[in-house]
């Protein structure tokens, strides 16, 4: 068996190479724990949608300088609107729930998709932390933001990616 | 080797880049910057909180600990660790970690059965579970005799099995060895031809490493005690087993395992034949209660300088 002689360093493109699971591989502690912290970050945001659904009349008075009067049509208009954004919200997460059973349950897909939106929410905070210095603390964003890179380093770990990926038996109608 | 059919249905061998690779590996370097970030952020709350910010301040030290600095050193150590064999074994961060000191020869059956007949006890699999019970264990200085080792990776494989001893009941101080199966047709420096490679260190004590920042066990730093341990414990319980010594395989190993454990050996590599030992064979000795071993079974070979 000959061997090539090898450069004293590794290219940086191993960070791009396929992991090569073994086919019998049980669920790493990584994906679950992203799971569960994806199941937390659905129930930041149903708290977000509470806070949101009880502050509503003040939101928009103070925030949007709209005079809510009893009978009116911006009153109406208002609660319509809410009542709108609260099933839009549900829907965004179940969606989020079913996301992290997917997950759980070895979903590729669902971990890159995941991941996707993670991303995009860090780096919309880091945006605005790093240009309009937006304060980030424990009051305003910290925990949902910790949870969104706690979610990205676990699902782009090693174990989650080999377990995400690891061969399976093709079933039929699957 | 002795195992006909063992490696027979592998897949074919993967493309070597794909999107999805891609993306993980955008994933894996992103989430790290994105840590070191989260860091900085609960590091600066840390002031904020006055006396209750103590509780931040080791929110900080888990997340650079077991968060940021483990994904850097994958990051980096993927890079600048050659991925050949060295005669070391590299920690789940990519690190190097406990010196390979033991070779073995035999199908696996076989060093089960040795192992065993020796008095030691194979490692549970790192499961949440274990993981819970060896913290519990350490704390409450209660007997665990299964606990999990950590996983340590050679020809980028983490370790088959492990077998340990515990000292006295207390579960930070042990025995313990790591075994991998080497790859099919693969010889180490020097052109022997050996089945297993085993790295044996013994735990002296659960500390904090100033290396990496975690808890974890510290090493004796005399290893070559470890591996004569071993050597012995098998050749004791097992008549069936024979060992050669490759004198001067690694000689000049002054270095640091994957804690900042330094390490000390004079380099010599015994390898082990337990493809004799059977697993009824062992159950019958065991019976009998014989144990010496025989000094016609060790050999050495002098090792070649080649300077």
């Amino acid at each position: 068996m000959s061997v090539e002689k090898r450069p004293a360093f590794e290219p940086p493109a191993v960070l791009l190479e396929r992991e090569t699971p073994p086919p019998q591989m049980r669920r790493p502690i990584a994906t679950s724990f992203g799971a569960v912290l994806v199941v937390l970050r659905a129930l930041a945001g149903v708290v977000w949608l509470i806070a949101l659904a009880l502050e509503w009349d003040r939101v928009v008075t103070e925030d949007l300088d709209i005079e809510l009067e009893p009978g009116t049509d911006e009153t109406a208009a208002s609660a319509v609107i809410l009542t709108v954004v609260l099933i839009i919200g549900a829907v965004i997460l179940l969606a989020v729930l079913a996301m992290a059973l997917l997950v759980y349950r070895g979903s590729n897909w669902a971990r890159i998709t995941v991941m996707v939106f993670a991303t995009i929410s860090i780096t919309v905070a880091a945006i605005d932390y790093f240009s309009d210095d937006a304060e980030i603390t424990l009051r305003t964003t910290l925990i949902t933001l910790s949870l969104d890179i706690l979610v990205l380093l676990a699902l782009s770990s090693h174990n989650a990616r080999a377990y995400a990926r690891r061969p399976r038996p093709r079933r039929s109608g699957g | 080797m002795g195992e006909p059919g063992a490696d027979t249905s592998e897949p074919p061998p993967p493309r070597r880049f794909s999107i999805n690779a891609a993306l993980d590996g955008f994933f894996f370097v992103y989430a790290g910057l994105a840590a070191v970030w989260l860091a900085w952020l609960v590091l600066s709350e840390t002031f904020a909180f006055g006396w209750f910010g103590i509780a931040f301040f080791v929110v900080f030290w888990l997340v650079l600990a077991y968060l940021v600095l483990p994904r850097l050193h994958r990051i980096l150590t993927t890079i600048y660790v050659p991925d050949y064999f060295i005669g070391r074994a590299r920690t789940s961060d990519g690190l190097l970690g406990d010196p390979v000191n033991l070779a073995l020869d035999g199908d696996e059956a076989s060093v089960h059965a040795a192992m065993r007949a020796a008095a030691w006890t194979r490692a549970d699999d790192v499961t949440l579970a274990s993981s819970w019970r060896i913290v519990t264990s350490t704390i409450t200085r209660r007997s665990y005799d299964e606990a999990p080792v950590s996983p340590l990776f050679l020809f980028g494989r983490q370790q088959d099995f492990a077998y340990q001893q515990e000292v006295l009941g207390n579960p930070a101080r042990r025995h313990h060895v790591r075994f991998w199966r080497t790859p099919d047709g693969w010889l180490l420096p020097g052109g022997r031809r050996v089945d297993w490679l085993a790295a044996g260190t013994f735990d002296r004590a659960v500390g904090f490493s100033l290396f990496t920042l975690q808890v974890t066990h510290k090493i004796d730093a005399d290893i070559d005690v470890e591996r004569d341990h071993i050597v012995s414990t098998v050749l004791a319980a097992n008549p069936d087993a024979r060992v050669v010594i490759l004198r001067d395989f690694s000689t000049g190993y002054h270095s640091r395992n994957g804690g900042g454990d330094s390490v000390r050996t004079d380099g010599d590599l015994p390898v082990l034949d337990v493809s004799d030992v059977r697993e009824e064979r062992v159950a019958a000795i065991e019976e009998s209660d014989i144990s010496d071993a025989a000094p016609e079974r060790v050999r050495v070979v002098p090792g070649v300088k080649t300077s």
